[in-house]
């Protein structure tokens, strides 16, 4: 059993089913993120997690006992917020102290638990300054810190970075993952930005629509999504409907699709004759030579920097294909070969 | 460079117009009430002939001040801590709980201000002669200043406790704060500058309400306006009611500048993260 244990969760509001049935397991010392776009329910699930929503059916467990009706204020989670939520009119000590002080910790171990997050974070000589007289990242560090200190079972993230410049993202984005690892803190970390839940996670949930659509690690979700949906989400891999026409030894299958006849081998098996499959747009071999030749107009040229994207239309949809430094121009042709274990088959066909 | 010089220029002006605006009356105000009996201050003389403390002293000794004082800054403070409390369960709904219906309940609990406070004074009075209160003078005048003034306070609470971000109290429970701890780490800060707010407009609402202190309170119970309302009546002295509104006005002036610098210390949209420009 893990350390934050979920099962059968439903929760509802009115009429809306925001979370039909999620189950899951974290792990202790796990770093899992629960991807998703806004609406998906990955923050109703943080909510229930912490205790600010009771689930109208279902159970949570976290550190093996039953928690689901308890309250957040006696929940042993801590809450980083979207907002930081810092008390305005509390100096950044008190505010780092403020947990520690309803639960009546004594104040030897008080300070010495200030200290050391302080000196971890690099808040001491900010301690006795306001919030308001600190920068966004700083704020930042003190809501951290005010978690931290807390030593929770769970620590959970509400989007933290979504108010930070993208600079600093980085940099406070690698300074929560030494954190958690140097604690060895189990966090559950909501986000919509998937580059920070790939960089950060051990885990990933994505969900939609109030549903599981994967978890898995960030390089297993990257290269083998399982649901066109997680394909799409996640580094925006080209996805088209295919029908399987056939077997062609151990693993490879023959699929007609809109950009003709490819070979697909990524070692799972097609869930039906009609599917959904994906590649990315930076599997392309250049040449043209492989197997699963296709040769097309580019209709779009657009640099990116380390790579450029290039367009092409097929069957009324668009692809993209991205290589480093191409020569080929908008309105010139373009050959080149898909390999097969590059196209992953995903759901069935609705 | 023309421009600034123009804007300058107005600026002064409008300082000088309202420095004016607010001397001129008290000066009157003040000058009237040093007016001594022995001659006259006649409209041919552009100062007081005589000038002395005669008219302080004489009302002081001789007229009801001293228990008109002693009534009015007992009745306006309980007033205005009674509206208060009466104020905050329903600001607290109409600010933080939705329900259908909440911005029609918002304006219902203003709509009493429109009444003209005469009207509302002669109709209220005979409620609290029907209901018995009038026996017991200072209550019945307290309870009626407390529920006749509580629109002002419901609508500054409510205010106030929308305001009261929802993430400060979400992270007190989170952080273990009991119910009281949360009131006074999400609640409090945020609330106080409403809470000084009304008490002051209560308090000087109701040391300035005449009608129904006059219907319900005399002759036995003088407060200050009653007591001023009565000297402008038919012996009205300008030299005795200018030293009544000087007592009347003097207090509140205090009282309003001490409130401006209260109010700036406790500045609500002081905050961090989402919430901050």
């Amino acid at each position: 059993m893990g350390t934050v244990q979920v099962n059968g969760l439903q929760m509802r509001f009115g009429d809306f089913l925001a979370l039909p049935d999620i189950s899951v397991s974290v792990d202790e010392g796990e770093f899992v993120t629960l991807l998703g776009p806004s609406g998906c329910g990955k923050t109703t699930l943080l909510k229930l997690i912490s205790g600010f929503l009771k689930p109208t059916a279902g159970t949570i467990h976290i550190a093996g006992k039953e928690v689901t009706h308890v309250p957040p204020e006696t929940r042993d989670t801590a809450m980083c917020f979207q907002s930081y939520a810092l008390f305005p009119h509390l100096s950044v000590r008190e505010n780092l102290e403020f947990g520690l002080r309803q639960k009546r910790i004594a104040a030897a171990e008080r300070d010495q638990r200030l200290d050391r997050v302080a000196e971890q974070l690099k808040l001491g000589p900010q301690l006795e300054k306001l919030p308001n007289q600190l920068s966004g990242g700083q704020q930042q560090r003190v809501a951290l810190g005010r978690a931290l200190i807390m030593r929770p079972t769970v620590i959970l993230f509400d989007e933290p970075l979504s108010n930070l410049d993208a600079k600093l993202r980085d940099t406070v984005r690698m300074e929560i993952r030494r954190i958690q690892k140097d604690y060895n803190l189990t966090a559950i970390y909501v986000t919509h930005d998937q580059s920070e839940a790939l960089a950060l996670s051990d885990r990933v949930m994505i969900m939609n629509g109030g549903r599981i659509e994967q978890i898995a690690s960030p390089e297993e979700l990257y290269w083998s999504p399982r649901t066109s949906f997680v394909a799409d989400f996640i580094g925006g891999a080209n996805v088209l409907d295919a029908e399987v026409i056939g077997g062609k030894g151990e693993d490879h299958w023959v699929l007609s699709t809109p950009l003709g006849e490819l070979v697909a081998a990524s070692g799972t098996e097609p869930k039906s004759k009609k599917i959904k499959i994906c590649w990315r747009p930076e599997v392309v071999q250049p040449d043209g030579n492989g197997p699963n030749r296709i040769e097309t107009q580019i209709s779009e040229r657009s640099f990116q920097g380390s790579f450029t994207d290039l367009f092409f239309t097929a069957a009324e949809q668009t692809f993209r294909v991205q290589l480093p430094e191409p020569t080929v121009r908008s309105g010139e042709n373009l050959a080149f070969s898909i390999r097969p274990q590059d196209i992953v088959m995903l759901e069935s066909m609705q | 460079m023309t421009r600034e010089l123009i804007n300058r220029f107005l600026i002064y002006l409008l300082i000088a117009v309202c420095t004016l605006w607010l001397i001129i009356p008290f000066t009157m105000a003040v000058l009237w009430s040093l007016v001594d009996p022995a001659e006259p201050w006649t409209a041919d003389k552009l100062m007081p002939p005589v000038v002395s403390f005669y008219r302080w002293h004489n009302m002081w000794v001789n007229s009801s001040l001293k228990e008109a004082l002693l009534n009015s800054y007992t009745l306006a403070p309980s007033a205005a801590i009674l509206t208060l409390l009466l104020a905050i369960p329903t600001s607290f709904a109409l600010g933080r709980i939705s329900f259908p219906g909440r911005e029609v309940a918002k304006v219902i609990a203003l709509l009493p201000l429109v009444v003209p406070p005469f009207v509302t004074a002669i109709f209220f009075t005979s409620l609290l002669f029907s209901l018995g209160l009038h026996a017991w003078r200072f209550g019945a005048i307290l309870f009626a200043h407390s529920v006749l003034f509580l629109p002002y306070a419901i609508r500054i609470m409510t205010v106030s406790f929308e305001q009261v971000r929802q993430d400060h109290i979400d992270a007190a429970r989170d952080l273990s704060a009991s119910t009281i701890a949360r009131w006074r780490v999400a609640y409090l800060p945020a609330l106080k500058p409403g809470i000084l707010a009304s008490l002051l407009i209560v308090f000087i609402q109701s040391i300035e309400e005449f009608a129904i202190a006059f219907i319900v309170g005399s002759p036995n119970f003088v407060t200050i306006p009653t007591l001023l309302f009565g000297s402008l009546g038919q012996d009205f002295v300008r030299p005795n009611a200018a030293v009544l509104s000087l007592i009347l006005v003097v207090p509140n002036v205090i009282l309003m500048l001490f409130l401006e610098k209260l109010l700036r210390s406790a500045n609500p949209s002081m905050s961090s993260g989402k919430g901050m420009a």
